[in-house]
C-alpha cells in the first residue's frame, strides 16, 4: 500500500517508475481497451471542491484499471452538517474502501486523511499544495513531445503562490533532471522559494529566454478582486501569446493545466496553435492517474525500470 | 506547622540571592531564608540538595477558557497544570466566553480559582481593555481594577484602531493598569497560518509576514511612549520586534516584553508536514530570530518568559492545519523547555532564569510574588526545581485538558518538582518520596 500525497515527498525513482507506468497503461488502453487481470478494487472519490477533469479523470482512471468508484461530494456529504474530515475519513475507512482520492481546499488535508485511513490516500489536489496526479500526466506529455525532461528547460508561468499545479509540476520537472522556471509577478510568487528547485524571474521575457516548454497557470478571478493583480497588466506583461512565445525555443511546447482563461493568461491563437499539447496533457493525466492507484494498490513495480507487475 | 526546605541552592532575584540555604515556612508564610535557619520544631522537612529553591513562578499569560470553553480547559484543571508547572500565581487572559469585561467575571474567577479541588495557585485575573474584546468601546477598567484584576488586555482581539488604543492607553494611566498587548495588524495576518516564508511557500499555506507583529510592535511602543502608559508586549516571535522594544526602552517608553519557550526553541520548519501542534499566533519563525531573541533574553531586553498557555480540546486540532486554532498548551513545558534551551546552553544563569520566571513577571504586573521575603506575599509561594533531571514531556500525562504541545516526545534537562503556595500544592514523583520526612509528635 502506498499513498501519493505529493511529488515533493516521492523518491525520484518513483516518480521515474509511475510515468514509465503511466505510458505502458496508454499504450495498453489504446491497443486493447482496459487492462484485465488486475485486483478489483473500491476506491472512493471524496471531492470537496468542485471539479470537472480531475474527477472524470479518475472515474475513468479507475474503469480502464476495472475498479469500482463510489463518488462522495463536499455538498452532499455528511461534511456539511458539521462532520470533521477526520471522522468522513473514519466513515469511509468503516465503509470498507480500499483506497481514497481526495481534493480538498486545505493544504495538507491529504496528509491529514493518510493519518486515520488504513488504505491509500491519492491527493487529488490539496488547497495550495500539490496535485500529483496533474503532474504525472504533464510530465508524460512532455516526454511524449520532447522523448525526455532530462535537459529541458521549463517555465511555470502565472499565479505560483496560489497554485498547487506550479509546486507538483516544479518537483516533478525537476527530480526528472530539468530546469524549472518560475515566472510571474511578485504579488504572485512567494517572496521566499528557497527550498523549491525553482529560479524566480519577475520578467517574462528573460524567463522565457531558451526554454523548452512553457506553462501558463489560470489567473483565479478571486486574486483580482483582493488587488494581487490587475487583469490589463497581467494581460500585457505576463499572458503567452506569439509574441511572447518569440523569446522561448522554437520548437517550444505550449502547456496548460485548465481551464483556461482565454484572452487572459493565453491568447486563442497560442492554446490552439500548433504548439499546444493542452488537449493532451487532459488525456494524458487519466494515466497518471491509473499509475498513481495501480501503484498505491502495488500493481507496479515500486523501482527500477517501472512497468506494470 | 513548620515546614523546612532545606540544603537547596537559594535563588532569588529580589534578594540577590544566590546560596546554600534553607526556607522555613510556618503557618503558610515564609519566615526565614538563609544559609542557617532555625530548624527546632519542624514538623515537614524536604532535603532540597541538588535542587534550586526559587520564589513561586509567575505565569503573566494564560488562557484558562472558563467561562465559555470548558471543553478546552477550565479553571480547576488549568490551575493544576499550573502548580504541575511549577507556577504559583498566573495570569488568565480575558478571551473567554463571554469576553472578562465587568467585574461580576472577576468574582466568578477568583471565586472558582480558590475553590478546593482547584490547583491552589494564585489566579490574578486581567481584564479585557475593551467592551466584548471588540476593539470599539474601552471597558470600564476602574470598575475591573476594584474587581481585582491586575492588567488590561486585547489578546486574541488586538485593538486595530490606533484611535481607540491610544484613549485605552490613557485611561489605563489613569487606573494604573499595565497594558498587556496583543500586537498583530489583522489586515496583514488575516489568511495567515503560519510563518510567511520558505516553509509556508513549499507546504502551500498562506504566511503571516513578520512586519504584521513588528508594525503593532513599533505601534504600541510609540503609543506608551506618547501616553506614559506601561505596556506589556506579549509573545515577541521575531528580530524585528525584539530591536523595536529595544529601541523603545532606549528612548524611555515604560515597555516591557515576553517571549514563550516556543518561539526560542522551535522554528517554522518544525511545523513539518502541516502538523497542527506547531500552529501559534505568532507563528514560528527562522533560527535568525530564535538566535536573537536568545540573545535579547540574555541581554536583558526581553524581560520575561511566559507560557501563552492555549489549550484546545484534541478534536479542534486533528483537522487539517489551516483549519487549526491557533495556540499551544503550555503551562507545564515552561520550566523543562527554558533550562534545556537557555539555561543549560548558558544564556541564562541560574538567577536570570529565576528572574525571568518569577521576580520580572511579578514586578510588571505588580503583584505580590516573585520573591522570598518574608511577608513579600499573602501566603509563601516557592517553586523547587531540579535542574538537571532528564525527562520525556508526555502530552499525556499533563493536567491539562489540551493536548496541543509541539514539545510532546522532546527530552528536557530540568523540571519543577516541588510547588508551594501555602502548603505544598504539587510535588512531582520524580522527586523522591525520602526526601521526605514528617515529623509526628
Amino acid at each position: 500500500m502506498n499513498n501519493v500525497l505529493s511529488i515533493r515527498q516521492t523518491p525520484v525513482d518513483v516518480v521515474q517508475t509511475l510515468l514509465t507506468a503511466a505510458g505502458e497503461f496508454k499504450r495498453s488502453v489504446k491497443k486493447s481497451g482496459p487492462v484485465k487481470g488486475l485486483p478489483r478494487r473500491t476506491v472512493g472519490l471524496l471531492f470537496f471542491e468542485n471539479s470537472t477533469r480531475t474527477r472524470v479523470g479518475f472515474e475513468q482512471a479507475c474503469h480502464y484499471l476495472g475498479y469500482r468508484t463510489v463518488n462522495f461530494s463536499g455538498s452532499g456529504s455528511s461534511v456539511k452538517k458539521g462532520e470533521t474530515l477526520k471522522d468522513t475519513i473514519l466513515t469511509l475507512r468503516y465503509e470498507r474502501l480500499e483506497a481514497v482520492v481526495i481534493r480538498h481546499s486545505a493544504s495538507g488535508s491529504c496528509n491529514l486523511a493518510a493519518r486515520y485511513f488504513n488504505g491509500p490516500v491519492i491527493n487529488a489536489g490539496d488547497g495550495w499544495h500539490e496535485h500529483p496526479t496533474q503532474a504525472l500526466g504533464d510530465g508524460l506529455t512532455v516526454i511524449e513531445r520532447k522523448g525526455k525532461i532530462d535537459g529541458l528547460k521549463i517555465a511555470i508561468v502565472g499565479d505560483i503562490t496560489h497554485s498547487r499545479v506550479a509546486r507538483s509540476n516544479a518537483w516533478l520537472f525537476s527530480k526528472m533532471g530539468a530546469e524549472v522556471r518560475f515566472v510571474g509577478p511578485r504579488t504572485l510568487v512567494p517572496g521566499q522559494t528557497s527550498q523549491f528547485p525553482a529560479t524566480v524571474y519577475h520578467d517574462l521575457r528573460a524567463g522565457l529566454d531558451g526554454v523548452d516548454v512553457v506553462m501558463a497557470l489560470r489567473l483565479q478571478l478571486e486574486r483580482m478582486e483582493e488587488g494581487l493583480v490587475s487583469i490589463g497588466e497581467y494581460r500585457r506583461l505576463y499572458q503567452i501569446n506569439r509574441s511572447s512565445l518569440r523569446s522561448a525555443a522554437p520548437d517550444a511546447i505550449v502547456m496548460h493545466p485548465g481551464p483556461m482563461n482565454r484572452g487572459v493568461e493565453i491568447d486563442d491563437l497560442t492554446a490552439d496553435g500548433p504548439n499546444s499539447v493542452i488537449t493532451e496533457q487532459v488525456t494524458n493525466c487519466i494515466f497518471g492517474r491509473m499509475a498513481s492507484l495501480a501503484y498505491a494498490f502495488g500493481d507496479v513495480r515500486a523501482a527500477g525500470t517501472g512497468g506494470l507487475t | 506547622m513548620k515546614t523546612l526546605l532545606k540544603n537547596g541552592r537559594i535563588l532569588d532575584p529580589s534578594l540577590g540571592l544566590d546560596i546554600a540555604g534553607s526556607v522555613l515556612i510556618e503557618d503558610a508564610q515564609i519566615v526565614e531564608v538563609g544559609a542557617e535557619v532555625d530548624v527546632q520544631g519542624v514538623q515537614e522537612t524536604y532535603d532540597c540538595s541538588g535542587l534550586w529553591i526559587c520564589p513561586g513562578l509567575v505565569d503573566m499569560h494564560t488562557h484558562l477558557r472558563e467561562p465559555g470553553e470548558e471543553h478546552r480547559e477550565t479553571i480547576r484543571t488549568g490551575t493544576q497544570a499550573a502548580a504541575a508547572g511549577g507556577f504559583t500565581n498566573i495570569c488568565c487572559m480575558p478571551n473567554t466566553t463571554p469576553a472578562l469585561d465587568n467585574p461580576a467575571l472577576v468574582d466568578f474567577i477568583l471565586d472558582r480559582a480558590s475553590a478546593p479541588d482547584a490547583g491552589g495557585v494564585f489566579v490574578s485575573p486581567v481584564g479585557a481593555l475593551t467592551v466584548s474584546n471588540a476593539g470599539v468601546h474601552i471597558s470600564d477598567l476602574a470598575a475591573l481594577k476594584k474587581a481585582g484584576v491586575v492588567a488590561a488586555s486585547d489578546e486574541g482581539s488586538p485593538v486595530q484602531d490606533s484611535r481607540v488604543m491610544m484613549r485605552a492607553m490613557e485611561t489605563c494611566l489613569q487606573v494604573d493598569l499595565p497594558i498587556l498587548a496583543h500586537c498583530e495588524d489583522r489586515s496583514l495576518s488575516s489568511e495567515g497560518c503560519m510563518n510567511d516564508g520558505s516553509r509556508s511557500a513549499l507546504l502551500g499555506l498562506a504566511g503571516i509576514p513578520r512586519c504584521a507583529e513588528e508594525i503593532m510592535v513599533m505601534r504600541n511602543c510609540l503609543l506608551a511612549l506618547n501616553t506614559g502608559c506601561r505596556i506589556h508586549i506579549l509573545r515577541v516571535s521575531t528580530w524585528g520586534a525584539v530591536e523595536m522594544v529595544r529601541q523603545a526602552k532606549y528612548l524611555g517608553a515604560p515597555v516591557t516584553c515576553e517571549v514563550c519557550p516556543h518561539h526560542f526553541s522551535l522554528t517554522e520548519d518544525d511545523v513539518g508536514e502541516f502538523d497542527p501542534n506547531f500552529k501559534t499566533t505568532p507563528p514560528l519563525r527562522t533560527q535568525v530570530d530564535v538566535d536573537i531573541i536568545l540573545q535579547a533574553l540574555n541581554d536583558g531586553t526581553i524581560d520575561c518568559i511566559a507560557s501563552d498557555h492555549s489549550p484546545y480540546a484534541p478534536y479542534e486540532v486533528e483537522v487539517p492545519f489551516q483549519e487549526a486554532p491557533f495556540g499551544l498548551a503550555g503551562l507545564e513545558s515552561v520550566v523543562g523547555a527554558t533550562l534545556t534551551y537557555v539555561t543549560h546552553k548558558g544564556l541564562l544563569n541560574p538567577l536570570e532564569t529565576v528572574r525571568k520566571l518569577s521576580t520580572a513577571p511579578a514586578k510588571v504586573l505588580g503583584i505580590e510574588a516573585g520573591s522570598l521575603s518574608p511577608g513579600s506575599s499573602p501566603l509563601a509561594q516557592v517553586t523547587v526545581i531540579d535542574p538537571n533531571v532528564e525527562w520525556t514531556f508526555d502530552a499525556a500525562r499533563t493536567f491539562s485538558r489540551g493536548k496541543n504541545t509541539p514539545f510532546h516526545g522532546v527530552p528536557f534537562r530540568g523540571k519543577a518538582v516541588l510547588t508551594f503556595c501555602g502548603g505544598e500544592i504539587y510535588r512531582d514523583q520524580l522527586y523522591p518520596s525520602a526526601r521526605y520526612q514528617v515529623e509526628l509528635d
